[in-house]
């Protein structure tokens, strides 16, 4: 499928300007759980024993009761969270289960008339329809009313190899989840880097109401869109830029079970600015 | 010439002191280091030195199941590859896997999979490899103990580790943590594995005679030295993160 022309090209850069803001709204506001203030440091393992205090305690996210209901076991590794009385155990390692309403970073893999393949990341391939790339607007026909023009469609064209930032429609355990790229901040990426980190780990470099997010962009000047499938899109003013933060956000998956790391990786950040020479 | 080395075994596997051949106590374990995460590529991965016994682990997924039709439309599936490389034992081993490797998968497997939440996953695989670089008696305890390790390395959600080791009967004496040379010599052989979350025997497999009384004393031993493997193994799971952790607060935590 060879339909696009070079204005929609030119049409996708345009609207890169805008991911300045795309940051701030990728926080959600229950994946702070890492900065909590009850989350102990304490390390638990699988099968390790949380509280046998089963009246007071429930069993929350990544623990469950045992049978007999006398203790509550971990089923992560990970970091024991007390939150009201629900014990939680916030994982350390993990793959990405797509759920509605996630923003991906989508890879596609595959094409044909009816669909896209992506890869997000999860276990299934995502599935991508040309209905959900359909950007809103008067369906431009052809000479008097006839059918749709088809080299000017609404729908946008990808092609294997694209890097999409995409919204998850629907996702279960047993179908394979669908994707949509109409919406603020979705579509195409013509430019910039992907890295990919350990899923469980996005929080962490999210921050608490997205303070790390925030330092990272203002100290490296650069443009960050976090998803939640762990992939990060980053775009720097140089390479040299491109470089640090990269180095900064491994940095924060080696050390996400660790306190004060904001501050940590602001001195970081500084520090390595002075060594490297940059601005 | 060719190098010829006869399959010769000593008339008796205890010292003169008491000991057995490689200086050990009746209920000592071999020395034991478990290191995880060792492999980048695989979501989760571990090492084990077991005396000589070397492995390596490494789990995948979930992830989709190929051939397509071993795929389980109400559940996920673990399927373990236990192998041998060639120069793993004496006499050079033939890379094909045999039947033992079938066995010792399926033994595996069935003692895994307890721990796994695989209804959460229908239609995919897990996938656990398990390669031995050196194999001294054993393998098949020490290669549960690993897989264990390499699964909760990966994040995969499960009810507790398991643990497993052999417990045998050597010059009517019993022993805990056979060698290759006690198990090949001696007169019976008991690999057990433990689950923690409910302290089931997932595994029990025996080869060798013994009376039924002897039974509950082989149990009785096993269980003391499975507790010791499992602080080690917790202690593998955990040293990666704490060693990040004081490495970035200057050793106060």
């Amino acid at each position: 499928m060879s339909f696009k022309d070079e204005e929609q090209v030119s049409k996708d850069d345009n609207h890169e300007d805008e991911e300045e803001e795309a940051v701030i709204s990728e926080e959600d506001s229950d994946l702070d759980e890492f900065e909590d203030e009850e989350t102990t440091r304490n390390l638990v393992v699988p099968g390790e024993i949380l509280t046998t205090d089963t009246k007071t305690y429930l069993p929350g996210r990544g623990t469950l009761l045992t049978p007999d209901r006398s203790k509550i076991i971990s089923l992560n590794i990970g970091l024991k969270q007390t939150k009201k009385n629900y014990i939680n155990v916030i994982p350390l390692r993990g793959f990405y289960t797509p759920r509605p309403g996630d923003k991906v970073i989508a890879l596609v893999t595959d094409k044909n008339p009816v669909k896209y393949r992506c890869d997000i990341n999860a276990k299934d391939d995502a599935v991508l329809k040309p209905k959900n790339t359909m950007k809103r607007g008067r369906i431009s026909r052809g000479m008097r009313g006839g059918p749709p023009d088809r080299n000017n469609s609404n729908a946008e064209m990808y092609d294997v190899g694209d890097i999409l930032i995409a919204k998850v429609l629907s996702a279960d355990r047993l179908n394979s989840p669908e994707l949509t790229t109409v919406g603020k901040y979705l579509g195409k990426k013509n430019n910039g880097i992907v890295i990919s980190i350990d899923p469980p780990k996005i929080p962490r470099v999210i921050g608490r109401d997205g303070s790390m997010i925030k330092n990272l962009k203002n100290l490296t000047k650069s443009t960050i869109f976090v998803t939640q499938n762990g992939r990060i899109w980053l775009k720097g003013e140089d390479i040299a830029h491109e470089r640090l933060l990269i180095d900064a956000i491994r940095k924060i998956e080696r050390e996400a079970h660790t306190v004060g790391l904001t501050d940590r990786m602001i001195e970081f950040i500084e520090n390595e600015k002075k060594k490297r020479g940059l601005k | 010439m060719p190098l010829v080395i006869k399959d010769e075994y000593p008339e008796k596997l205890f010292r003169e002191d008491g000991k057995r051949l490689d200086g050990r106590e009746k209920t000592e374990l071999r020395p034991i280091k478990m290191e995880v995460g060792v492999i980048e590529n695989a979501d989760g991965s571990a090492y084990l030195e077991w005396g000589n016994n070397k492995i390596y682990a490494a789990v995948y997924g979930p992830r989709e199941v190929h051939p397509h039709h071993l795929a389980k439309p109400d559940s996920g599936i673990l399927r373990v590859f236990y192998r041998m490389t060639t120069y793993s034992v004496f006499e050079r081993k033939r890379p094909a896997p045999g039947r033992r490797e079938k066995e010792i998968s399926m033994v595996i497997t069935d003692c895994l999979k307890p721990l796994l939440f695989l209804e959460l996953y229908p239609g995919t695989a897990f996938e656990v490899f398990i390669e031995v670089m050196d194999a001294d008696g054993g393998t098949r305890c020490a290669s549960t103990t690993v897989a264990a390790l390499a699964l909760a390395d990966a994040g995969i959600p499960m009810k507790s580790l398991v643990t497993a080791v052999a417990v045998g009967k050597i010059d009517d004496q019993l022993v805990v943590d056979l060698s290759g040379i006690e198990d090949k010599a001696g007169q019976a052989d008991l690999p057990c594995a433990i689950t923690w979350f409910n302290e089931e025997l997932s595994l029990l497999q025996f080869d060798g005679d013994m009376n039924i009384e002897q039974m509950d004393e082989f149990l009785k031993l096993a269980k003391s030295a499975l507790s010791e493997i499992y602080e080690l193994q917790l202690q593998a799971l955990k040293k990666k993160y704490i060693a990040i952790q004081e490495e970035v607060s200057g050793g106060n935590t």
